[in-house]
């Protein structure tokens, strides 16, 4: 203050002593200054040494300042994205994307969606009892009561209604209330719906895989991409699978038909490339629709083909009798005695269609005779038998791309009854899929491989095969199968044109520890075309009943095998393969070409 | 010489200052452009996802399988109805020479014109059985 009004005294000084002497004006202004001086800084002061200091700080905090805003500016050349670009995409942070699911045709079987989710800032909101009121009105499914307690809590993030449509957005948007936002999250969705559920599986509601394929991607690495913050890009490369929705579309129809028919509990097939051994459907209803995860929780509803196991009746003998065949003890002209019934400790093995003479390895494959098939299991020996059925995969788990396996049920104490009794499909469940995947490789020429969902070339399973039979048995076992469709058990599965062969399998359900006559399994495996073959189909129904049309029957000929046909005449076209008509025998075709290879 | 300096100093910091500000302004709209073009992509890629998963729904087979059965009377395709392109009939010779100048007048004048009409049953002969409209696929056993 004082300072001030010193200079405001002094400011007119000079103006009115400008006339006075010179020395006079020096002495007095020289006063005033010490003056002055005292008055601001006090007394004894080094003035000089002062500002020298107060420079220094000065050019100090300037030199500070701008080596901040040079920091910054190489910061932002060296990081060009770091800022602008990113700032988009913040709001991705909680919408995990997955990669598409794509069929061998690239046909869409899950993809994500965008849809935007509903969440609330409860220690922003001003009046609890306004927004529950309003939010009920615009969402009347969601609960009222929960949704103020949501509101009321003190929390800083609640999720009050995940992926809600444009229209309610829209309309909660205009209600303005404060503390209550969106955030777009990735949805997934099947636009087959149930058609091929087993196979893909679904998500949860945090879009993490939890069945099928999908589990298996996040199995994969996916879901530790997403756990470090990563993966959030729709860009990921989409998974393309060996499945084709048309004949997956056509076998799911032809299922539910066939369930329908014939009041079966399930039905259950698959189609397998027996050359890459991509398995291009597989379908078992009851199914569930993955769109609503909830149905998938009933217990009647689970894959039959890889979750369950079952003992497969009758195809077995097919693995049995290629097995000897593989041998060389056994050829196609060997007889065995099916006379009378087969006493086996307190059993008692009898024939479906007992023919009461001795049979030769071809008759007893298209009579389906039990007597027959024991025979040939005991003529190989207990050891040979399980090395063999161990060696095409019937005795370990099997793995595939799907979570959901099962262990085969394996007799623990192995001896001469159970081989008499696996020989025709009875003491052994396994995975109707690795039955499957044992058949394809006694009629693919040899070759074990190991069913995959994902798209696979020939050559791709050629490295990976393994050789269980000869090539010799392989078409020994084709023509077999192509015989009994011409005049044994599978004559209602020959499809005209396309050269089907295959064995009916009829398996008893144990119920309360016996087998039940009445309540049946039966199967159908289908191979073609038998000369060649390129797929195989099997055909599996839980529990047929008897109908007027199958004269009281229920065994596999009777229901899987017409079923199997059906779905040969839809699907044979999908498939590639061209009709051929006028083919001899296969005694001609199948044997006679196989005898010239050699 | 020391002042003249000094302005020129002064001018030259003037316009460097001016010429960042202009580069600083200038990027700044082009990352806000990048943000927004990539906002645009992102917001396009959900949209075509979006119409794609829509597609894959409408053009799913159990639906299109419902709708032939209700407004069409198609049947299921038989493996008789195949056939290979060698079976194919030759190709009927040319009524017409391919350069004429007249081609419809020498059309009238030839006698047996192909009709898309069925022909009238000559001496007596039935039409052939079981010839469905529909069967558009000749087949080779048919006949």
């Amino acid at each position: 203050m004082t300072a001030i009004d010193t200079t405001h005294d002094l400011a007119p000084e000079p103006a009115a002593t400008a006339t006075k002497v010179s020395t006079e004006l020096s002495t007095g202004l020289s006063w005033r200054r010490s003056l002055v001086r005292t008055l601001l800084y006090g007394r004894n002061v080094d003035r000089a040494g002062k500002t020298k200091a107060r420079l220094g700080l000065a050019i100090l905090v300037f030199a500070l300042g701008y080596s901040v805003i040079a920091g910054r500016l190489i910061m932002f050349a060296v990081l060009p994205d770091s800022h602008m670009g990113r700032r988009g995409s913040t709001q991705d942070a909680v919408a995990t994307a997955r990669p598409d699911l794509l069929d061998r045709f690239g046909e869409i079987l899950a993809t994500d969606v965008r849809a935007p989710s509903l969440f609330a800032e409860p220690n922003r909101i001003i009046d609890v009892d306004e927004a529950t009121e309003l939010l009920s009105a615009v969402l009347p499914d969601l609960d009222a009561v929960e949704l103020r307690e949501r509101l009321a809590s003190k929390r800083h993030f609640v999720w009050l209604k995940r992926d809600i449509t444009p229209k309610q957005r829209a309309e909660i948007y205009r209600l303005g209330l404060p503390g209550i936002g969106f955030l777009p999250e990735n949805k997934r969705v099947y636009p087959n719906g149930a058609e091929a559920s087993h196979l893909v599986g679904h998500v949860n509601i945090d879009n993490q895989g939890i069945a099928g394929i999908e589990k298996w991607i996040d199995n994969r690495g996916l879901a530790d991409l997403h756990r470090a913050g990563f993966g959030i890009d729709r860009e990921q490369e989409p998974i393309r699978l060996g499945v084709d929705l048309r004949v997956q579309h056509a076998l799911h129809d032809e299922l539910i038909a066939a369930r329908d028919k014939f009041k079966a509990d399930a039905a259950a097939g698959i189609v397998l490339d027996v050359r890459s051994g991509e398995i291009v459907s597989m379908v078992s209803v009851p199914d569930y629709n993955p769109n609503n995860p909830r149905e998938a929780l009933e217990p009647s509803r689970i894959n039959r083909l890889t979750t369950g196991v079952y003992e497969m009746g009758s195809t077995f003998k097919a693995l049995t009798i290629a097995m000897a065949l593989d041998s060389g003890k056994v050829t196609l002209n060997s007889s065995f005695d099916a006379r009378g019934s087969l006493h086996y400790g307190h059993f008692n093995i009898t024939d479906y269609h007992a023919q009461n003479r001795v049979l030769t390895v071809p008759e007893i494959f298209t009579y389906s005779s039990n007597i027959g098939a024991a025979k040939i299991a005991l003529n190989q020996g207990v050891e040979n038998h399980k090395a063999f059925l161990s060696k095409v995969g019937q005795l370990d788990r099997l793995r595939t791309e799907l979570p959901e396996s099962a262990e085969p049920i394996v007799p623990r104490q192995w001896g001469e009854l159970n081989t008499v009794t696996i020989a025709y499909g009875h003491g052994l469940s396994v995975a109707p899929l690795q039955s499957v995947m044992g058949v394809a490789a006694i009629v693919n020429g040899g070759y074990l491989i190991p069913p995959t969902f994902l798209k696979r070339s020939p050559a791709e399973a050629r490295a990976i095969a393994r050789r269980v039979v000869k090539p010799e048995t392989s078409s020994a076992m084709r023509y077999l199968m192509r015989l009994n469709a011409e005049k044994g058990t599978a004559t209602k599965a020959d499809v005209n044109g396309f050269y089907v062969g295959g064995k009916t399998g009829t398996a008893e359900k144990v119920i309360n520890g016996h087998y039940s006559k009445h309540r049946l399994m039966t199967d159908f495996m289908a191979v073609l075309p038998a000369d060649d073959p390129h797929f195989l189909v099997l055909i599996m129904l839980d529990e047929p009943q008897p109908t007027a049309e199958t004269h009281g029957f229920a065994t596999s000929g009777w229901n899987a095998a017409p079923v199997t046909a059906r779905v040969i005449t839809r699907i044979a076209p999908l498939l590639g393969l061209e009709p051929r008509f006028d083919l001899p025998t296969a005694d001609r075709l199948i044997l006679a070409a196989a005898k010239e290879a050699r | 010489m020391m002042r003249l300096l000094n302005i020129c100093v002064i001018a030259a910091l003037i316009v460097a200052a001016v010429y960042v500000y202009k580069i600083k302004f200038e990027s700044t709209r082009k990352a806000e452009q990048v943000a927004r073009l990539r906002l645009d992509i992102r917001r396009e890629h959900d949209a075509m996802a979006e119409l794609r998963a829509q597609w894959s729904k409408l053009d799913a087979p159990v639906r299109i399988q419902e709708l032939a059965r209700r407004h069409l009377t198609l049947r299921m395709i038989e493996s008789r109805q195949f056939d290979q392109l060698d079976n194919l009939p030759e190709r009927p010779p040319d009524l017409v020479p391919p350069d004429s100048p007249d081609p419809i007048g020498n059309l009238l004048e030839s006698r047996d014109v192909p009709t898309g009409s069925i022909a009238a049953p000559r001496d007596g002969a039935a039409p052939r059985d079981g010839a469905a409209p529909r069967d558009g696929v000749a087949s080779r056993n048919g006949k």
